[in-house]
């Protein structure tokens, strides 16, 4: 009993400080990222394309690493202290308990389950992952409502199976719906032309469609998102301003694009800013670091060292890269998308 | 096939036949002795010689060889694409090791291989030889690749990779192991029943689990139940689990090789009043190792291919390097020529073993001498 009043005097007594000393100190997983020096983030045993790859330099590259990055320059002033530890999809949640990892950015999908059970938190989504249909593009198709009357290969027992099955129902598609049991020969019916679109998850199709066929003009993927997969950075619980932390990054990187701030023009807008908004978010007017216990200029430098949200998009699965998958969902609120970000005052 | 008649034998016995003669007597009686024999083997050679020019004209005449000349590999009938090699190869043999320090990995691997080579030339079998170089050849492949203590920038163990990581992990495994089962073997083979005990159990225990869950508890269990000054390094709390499983089959090895020895022979040494070890590592032993050569060999080809396991604690070794040579938009669709590549590669080291085995069964042999 004694135990847990003296807890809750701690608790309360730990509570009040931000509060006495006006401005957050570093959070407990912030500071042991700085005492460190390095950022432990997590990379991938092999490559996942567009997130986790590896360049002709053994340098890690993708959209994962650059949060990454982001992240480190965000807490230590620069992108190199993040490093990145290989690690298996099976390993990354024991790696987050056991403390291998500061973090995971790991195309991991937020869900229930992982909320709950593993005991973990998760950032707001920085991507999200749908389900979409791939047609050969000689059918002159663009959305799936043209698909009436076609047929349809899905991966057997997946949840795109069910998901693709609804959608087309329920807008009343006709169709006919072949399913086969791996991936391969699904993409081996598709291009002998035994169907006319398949579905699957929309990175994936782009990377088929990038890498596994001869000429890429040939296949279009269509615009309907079929379902969401809100791709969170997921973190420890117990840690509410690491999780702040993180949340604004991605909302300074999305806010950055939303008002034309890139890596190129950054320093210029930051000496004359336009707005009291692109002032705070850049550091001109204070405010923005103090309350995370960071540098005021932090977004100023991540911005300067990745980019915004859409160009890191662009260089890792967008049009820069090989795989030119269009921005769907993850383009701004404004341009169709549903990438938005909390009011940064 | 024909039979031979006696004439034809006793003419070939008045002179030596030269060996390319007898080669073309010898096709000539297995493969084409009657038209049906000659018809299927001009049949089965034809199809032989046809999937040989395939491979051939797919791996050199229409390849592309340099990483500038990708292109190339998307024209209409261009085949293996090499460009991949070119570009990538430095992944696959260093995995995410700094690009600018990799003359560090090269030296390393020359110097796990020159360990290796020299530990299986007989001149080096003694204990004072063996030793030392094997405290040599290690010592120089951890101070090279990791650096901070020859005063070169730190390396840390998560960025080892690529070949060099699969043959210090297959050495040390190996290195480690084998003295590991053969203590093993001794323990079950005791008098005294605690130890034949434990043995038995730790040999039982770790070959009734998984290697796969052995290696995923060293890596990631282990750290949330150690406290930190007894975790170390996570490469090393692989290799000594991965080496504890090599021992528990290898120590089985050695006991059949154990059983292979009549009783008698230690009770002769007893009554020629020599002492049990003598016995043991004169007499018994050297003809434990000859009987269990053969498993042997088999145990450490299997463990240089399962070494490819760790990928899954998030090792960077020599496939997972592969995986991720053509995991990038440019280079994806030539995952063949890479797989073909480290499989060349795996074919040299593991072949070479196979062919050392074949030499000490040969060097071994009673009745040679």
């Amino acid at each position: 009993m004694l135990k847990t009043i003296g807890k809750f005097a701690v608790a309360a007594l730990a509570a009040s400080v931000p509060v006495l000393a006006g401005a957050a100190d570093p959070s407990p997983t912030t500071q042991k990222i700085i005492d460190r020096g390095t950022l432990l983030c997590t990379g991938h045993n092999g490559s996942f394309f567009g997130f986790v790859e590896v360049n002709d330099r053994n340098e890690w590259k993708g959209l994962d690493i650059d949060m990454c990055r982001g992240l480190a320059t965000a807490i230590l002033g620069d992108p190199d202290k993040a490093q990145i530890v290989p690690l298996s999809w099976a390993q990354r949640f024991p790696a987050l308990q056991s403390g291998d990892v500061d973090l995971i950015i790991k195309a991991t999908t937020w869900t229930m389950g992982r909320d709950t059970e593993l005991g973990l938190q998760f950032s707001i989504p920085y991507f999200l992952g749908a389900a979409q249909f791939m047609a050969h593009a000689d059918l002159g198709v663009t959305e799936a409502a043209e698909l009436d009357g076609g047929t349809i290969c899905v991966e057997a027992g997946t949840t795109i199976e069910r998901i693709a099955g609804d959608f087309l129902s329920s807008n009343n598609i006709e169709h006919t719906m072949v399913s086969y049991e791996k991936g391969a020969e699904l993409r081996a019916a598709y291009l002998a032309k035994r169907c006319d679109a398949f579905a699957g998850w929309g990175p994936n199709l782009a990377v088929i469609r990038a890498t596994e066929v001869d000429d890429s003009e040939a296949h279009v993927i269509l615009s309907d998102q079929l379902s969401t997969d809100p791709i969170s950075a997921a973190m420890r619980q117990g840690d509410e301003e690491f999780v702040d932390l993180v949340n604004y990054l991605i909302a300074a990187l999305i806010k950055a694009e939303e008002l034309g701030i890139t890596s190129e023009n950054v320093d210029e807008i930051a000496a004359n800013p336009p707005s009291t908004t692109v002032a705070r978010l850049l550091g001109a007017d204070p405010g923005i670091g103090e309350r995370l216990g960071l540098r005021d200029s932090w977004a100023r430098e991540v911005i300067a060292e990745i980019g915004n949200f859409g160009q890191m998009y662009d260089r890792n699965l967008g049009k820069d890269s090989p795989y030119k998958l269009d921005r769907g969902l993850n383009a701004l609120w404004k341009d169709g998308g549903v990438l938005y970000t909390p009011i940064i005052d | 096939m024909a039979v031979v008649s006696a004439s034809d034998t006793s003419t070939e016995m008045v002179k030596a036949p030269s060996r390319m003669s007898r080669f073309i007597r010898m096709l000539q009686r297995r493969a084409f002795a009657t038209p049906a024999d000659t018809a299927i083997s001009v049949m089965v050679f034809g199809l032989l010689l046809y999937i040989l020019w395939l491979a051939v004209d797919w791996a050199l005449v229409r390849a592309v060889w340099s990483a500038q000349a990708v292109d190339q590999c998307k024209v209409d009938g261009a085949g293996a694409c090499w460009s991949v090699i070119d570009a990538r190869h430095r992944l696959i043999l260093f995995g995410l090791y700094p690009f600018e320090e990799h003359w560090r990995s090269t030296a390393a691997c020359i110097s796990i291989i020159a360990t290796v080579v020299l530990s299986c030339v007989p001149a080096f079998w003694s204990a004072r030889r063996l030793i030392p170089l094997w405290i040599v050849g290690f010592a120089a492949y951890y101070l090279l690749m990791e650096g901070s203590l020859i005063g070169l920038p730190q390396v840390t163990t998560d960025q080892w990779g690529g070949l060099s990581l699969t043959l210090f992990l297959f050495s040390s495994v190996v290195l480690l192991g084998m003295p590991m089962g053969l203590g093993l073997a001794l323990m079950r083979r005791s008098k005294m029943p605690v130890v034949r005990l434990t043995a038995t159990l730790i040999i039982d225990f770790v070959r009734s689990l998984p290697l796969l869950t052995t290696l995923f508890t060293a890596a990631v269990i282990l750290p949330i139940l150690l406290p930190e000054w007894l975790q170390g390094d996570k490469i090393w709390r692989v290799i000594l689990a991965f080496a504890l499983f090599f021992a528990c089959y290898q120590a089985e090895v050695f006991r059949g090789g154990f059983q292979a020895i009549p009783k008698g022979q230690w009770e002769a040494g007893k009554a020629l009043g020599l002492s049990q070890w003598t016995v043991l590592f004169d007499i018994v032993l050297p003809q434990v190792f000859r009987h269990a050569l053969p498993a042997t060999i088999n145990m450490v080809v299997l463990t240089f291919k399962e070494t490819a396991i760790v990928i899954i604690i998030g090792f960077f070794e020599m496939l997972a390097s592969a995986g991720a040579a053509f995991g990038t938009g440019e280079w994806a669709p030539y995952y063949l020529e890479v797989y073909a590549f480290v499989g060349l590669i795996y074919w040299v080291f593991i072949f070479s073993l196979g062919q050392y085995g074949e030499y000490l069964k040969n060097r071994m042999k009673v009745d040679r001498r």
